[in-house]
């Protein structure tokens, strides 16, 4: 899948085919594997919250405020690998 | 809550909207109106109704006989909103024949 | 919109079933009791009660922490609304219910006005210094009662509270 069809498919608003890039990435070529791969990380970090430990709430507050929604994004991807990393057992751990 | 403040010795009064829920937890006293979440002393600029149901409320935390008791009050959601969409317009009119 | 009556509508709830949706979405959230807690009588007239008002819709004066809708248990904290604030000095953030009309008139929700109303013409005695706001997701039943209640109530009695009225979002 090449970035060529990656910007084809935002701009014809098949999100599918978008969905489908998102998974191969965190399944390392496995698309079932990327979804299990992208709940992992949501359940790492519901698992966390659940005894509601105290948080850098501010933080999250200015962070959201005040950074671009590209650095956001990329934060998003950054924040998956940390907990699929978290969870002690990851198919692609972010690095190449 | 309102249970626990009660058991502070401080009469309460809640408002409701939803029956089922309230019977279901129970608190000391309540006054359901039969309106839509998020309106519960009822319409935008509609002093008078929103009066009338804090006053209701009161009335039945100091009225009420029995813990659990739920009262209600006469109107409607439908009746609201027609006083209130009439207090708006004459407002806007009024606003606009200063110009 | 509903063609029924006004009398056939009249004390009915406009979403029925709302318990057993809320507990079918987040099972075992919802409190439920089996008791009556014992009522605290009014020992004064009103018109000689200091009133405190609690609600759950997450109203905030401006500038302080957001509550926190993003938090899967829910947010456990309080805010003091100071019961001489204005509408214009307080904001909803969070959206989990219609907002429409406290966007327009606060006192739909909040009806701090009106309660600065009827205590300045003697209806009701005087208000606590504060009002108290909290968001009603709160996933968690026994931390929810051994933290926010506890504290909400601390803090009304600790103001003086000789009745309290209270109301969700």
């Amino acid at each position: 899948m090449s970035l060529q069809y990656l910007k084809e498919a935002v701009r014809d608003g098949d999100t599918e085919k978008l969905i489908r890039y998102v998974r191969l990435h965190l399944g390392d070529g496995n698309e079932a594997a990327g979804r299990k791969e992208i709940d992992k990380a949501w359940i790492e970090a519901l698992k966390l919250l659940l005894d509601v430990p105290p948080t850098d709430r501010e933080f999250i507050n200015d962070t959201l405020k005040e950074k671009d929604a590209a650095t956001l994004a990329h934060l998003f991807f950054d924040l998956h690998f940390y907990f699929v990393k978290h969870s002690g057992a990851w198919i692609h751990d972010g690095t190449l | 809550m309102q249970r626990a403040i009660e058991g502070k010795g401080i009469p309460t009064v809640s408002l409701t909207v939803a029956l089922d829920v309230t019977e279901q937890c129970k608190p000391p006293r309540a006054l359901f109106v039969p309106f839509m979440m998020g309106h519960h002393f009822g319409v935008p600029f509609h002093r008078e109704l929103q009066r009338r149901i804090i006053r209701a409320a009161l009335d039945c935390l100091i009225e009420a006989r029995h813990s659990g008791e739920i009262q209600t009050i006469p109107v409607t959601w439908a009746q609201a909103r027609q006083e209130g969409n009439r207090i708006e317009r004459d407002a806007t009119t009024a606003l606009k024949s200063k110009k | 919109m509903a063609h029924s009556n006004d009398t056939a509508n009249e004390g009915r709830q406009l979403r029925p079933g709302l318990w057993a949706t809320i507990n079918e979405r987040y099972p075992g959230s919802m409190i439920t009791k089996d008791d009556f807690v014992p009522l605290a009588r009014l020992q004064k007239p009103l018109s000689e009660t200091r009133l405190s008002f609690v609600s759950s819709a997450g109203v905030q004066p401006v500038g302080t922490l957001p509550f926190d809708v993003a938090h899967p248990v829910g947010d456990y904290s309080f805010r003091r609304v100071p019961s001489t604030a204005t509408p214009a000095g307080l904001e909803i953030h969070q959206i989990k219910y219609p907002t429409h009309g406290a966007l327009k008139d606060l006192n739909v929700i909040f009806p701090i006005e009106r309660l600065q109303e009827l205590a300045a013409e003697g209806v009701i005695g005087s208000l606590t210094p504060s009002f108290f706001s909290f968001i009603g997701y709160n996933m968690d039943p026994e931390r929810f009662e051994r933290t926010l209640a506890a504290d909400i109530a601390d803090a009304v009695a600790a103001d003086g509270a000789d009745a309290v009225l209270l109301s969700p979002a």
